[in-house]
């Protein structure tokens, strides 16, 4: 007889889950109250990226004077069709993946998930029916949403989550947003492309702290050249609401008047009402379902992945999480790997960081040698006229191998894999360097910074000339 | 031509001052060596700023490079023209492209500035090292 795997949630963890462990043979069902795709493809990454590119069309089309191309009229947007256009794309991936469990047999069983035991997981519907799913092994994959401020909860019309924001039912005048981490910079950029005045507030030193400073440091003056206001190291104090919007008091003593907020800082973990305790789980502090390294819970045979470990939450890492799961729910022993987890943020010019930060070696005393290089001195950033940007590699100062590649720049976020595989197969920067970039590419900037961790890149004037 | 009214710094900033105020700017040396400007990070009013030290950053096509301040003060008023179109800088560094007014702290300072003749034999010198 097949495991029979029960998963409750279908994101980007629960549903790759639910494929590989059909593909290894289990009985495999899965509980989603919502759409499948989860916040990643209904609330997320797919939805905003899909923003973005319509505003990316925008800029392209208010600069191609630049590119020597004549367009006559004015160049204005229709929000009916980017929302739209961004409905179809999100509509085709959900298809894509209810074709899948088709393909694989997985069910699909409409309801919000909860633990009724060790073996048992239930899902109640809307209209309040239950269904009990008797399960062999479990895996929990429930995921996070937007955290709201305490005392100012979310309204859907002048304090927005970002789950409201990428409804984008208008553009404001102006925005007021709270907290300069991946969602909150993503906004600043796609409200300024589409007409609003924006103003960002961040309670800790540096917009993108997560970053390594260098990448934070670009972006800051990228969000000024948007003309986007950024104000650091202050915290809201308080904030009410007015006939035309909002004013928000902040610690600093400035006062800031705008039609909406958009509150990002930070997500909540799903564990309430999913009944830990009957399947003797506890959460964590933070709401956490604790796990090992094969995503084991403390309880056999229940797994959990995703946001809701409160290990790392981006999309792919739950994927991959999913998969580990999946495999030891069926026999398998893999283990999950954090070294080398690649990250893109879509800000304009976007990000893809991949490893260790410098501040990070900092703090854990690594000593480690960096090379950088900017996209101003790359050919191929000048012809596609994209030359904001830079690529910064760190390097153990003793072995020389590759621990971290960041980037801001144009297509950051996808040239960033090579300094991942980089990264997995324990290259160094010497190596790196020594491979044939082809030429023009924005790739090539990562050969230079690899060569300008020994202060060997070409295309760079000689120090302190 | 480096006009002959105003003092020059060896980091290729001049200044023309006015009493205690002093207009700032790069030198033509400078915006050639810079290339099409693309942004100035302008200073806002009131920031203070020490004689040799930076007062802003012009990022062109080539470099991101740092605007050294020949005096110290607090800024005055900004060329706000720059911010929409940071090309005028390489069209007229030493009228229209004019960075910021800064009040100066200590006009001595001023003194040990160049005047033309030896700027243009400083640069001279550069170039032949």
């Amino acid at each position: 007889m097949p495991t029979r795997l029960t998963i409750i949630g279908s994101g980007p963890g629960g549903y790759v889950a639910a494929i590989r462990a059909a593909q290894r043979g289990a009985r495999v069902t899965v509980v989603e109250e919502a759409e499948v795709g989860g916040t990643c493809l209904n609330w997320g990454c797919i939805p905003t990226k899909t923003l973005i590119a319509s505003t990316d069309a925008l800029e392209l089309a208010r600069s191609v004077a630049d590119y020597g191309v004549e367009l006559s009229g004015d160049i204005s947007y229709n929000l009916q069709k980017i929302r739209d256009r961004r409905d179809k794309v999100v509509g085709t991936q959900i298809k894509g993946i209810r074709a899948l469990f088709k393909s694989w047999g997985v069910d699909l069983v409409p309801g919000r998930g909860s633990l009724i035991s060790e073996e048992v997981v239930r899902s109640v519907r809307k209209d309040g029916t239950t269904q009990d799913i008797r399960s062999d092994r479990i895996i929990i994959a429930t995921g996070s949403r937007p955290a709201d401020i305490p005392g100012l909860p979310f309204d859907g019309n002048s304090i927005l989550s970002s789950n409201d924001a990428v409804l984008m039912q208008e553009v404001p005048p102006s925005i007021l947003i709270i907290g300069a981490g991946v969602i909150g910079c993503e906004f600043a950029f796609l409200y300024r492309s589409l007409g609003s005045s924006v103003t960002v507030v961040e309670m800790l030193p540096r917009a993108l702290s997560a970053e390594d400073e260098d990448i934070s440091a670009l972006i800051e003056k990228e969000l000024k050249k948007a003309k986007i206001k950024l104000i650091t190291g202050a915290r809201i104090e308080s904030m009410k609401r007015t006939t035309d919007g909002v004013t928000a008091l902040l610690s600093n003593g400035q006062e800031v008047r705008t039609a909406k907020v958009l509150v990002s800082i930070g997500r909540a973990l799903n564990t309430e009402g999913l009944r830990l305790g009957d399947a003797g789980l506890a959460a964590g502090k933070r709401g956490e379902v604790p796990v090992n390294d094969r995503m084991e819970t403390v309880v056999p045979g229940i797994y959990a992945i995703g946001d809701v470990t409160g290990i790392m939450m981006l999309a792919h890492v739950a994927s991959r999480q999913g998969i580990v799961a999946a495999e030891n729910a069926l026999g398998g022993d893999v283990r999950m790997d954090y070294a080398a987890v690649p990250a893109g943020i879509f800000t304009r010019p976007e990000i893809g960081s991949v490893g260790l930060r410098e501040h990070q070696a900092r703090e854990k005393g690594i000593k480690i040698t960096t090379g950088t290089f900017p996209y101003r001195a790359l050919g191929k950033a000048h012809a596609m006229g994209e030359i904001a940007g830079v690529v910064k590699i760190i390097a153990d100062a003793g072995t020389d191998k590759v621990l971290g590649v960041h980037i801001c720049g144009a297509h950051a976020s996808d040239i960033v894999h090579e300094g991942a595989l980089a990264i997995t197969m324990g290259a160094t920067a010497k190596q790196l360097g020594a491979m044939i970039h082809a030429h023009p590419t924005l790739a090539e900037g990562i050969m230079e910074a690899a060569e300008a961790v020994h202060r060997n890149a070409i295309h760079l004037p000689r120090e302190g000339k | 031509m480096n006009p002959d009214d105003i003092k020059y710094h060896r980091e290729h900033a001049w200044i023309r001052v006015e009493g205690k105020n002093a207009t700032i700017g790069i030198t033509d040396f400078a915006q050639q060596q810079l290339g099409d400007i693309v942004y100035v990070d302008i200073p806002e009013a009131e920031t203070e700023v020490d004689a040799d030290s930076e007062l802003c950053e012009i990022e062109s096509t080539k470099a991101t490079s740092p605007v050294i301040s020949p005096v110290s003060g607090s800024v005055l008023e900004v060329n706000e023209d720059l911010e929409d179109s940071p090309e005028i800088i390489n069209e007229d560094p030493y009228g229209n492209g004019w960075l910021v007014v800064i009040a100066m702290s200590d006009p001595a300072e001023v003194n040990d500035l160049m005047n033309r003749d030896e700027y243009e034999k400083f640069l001279k010198e550069e170039e032949e090292r």
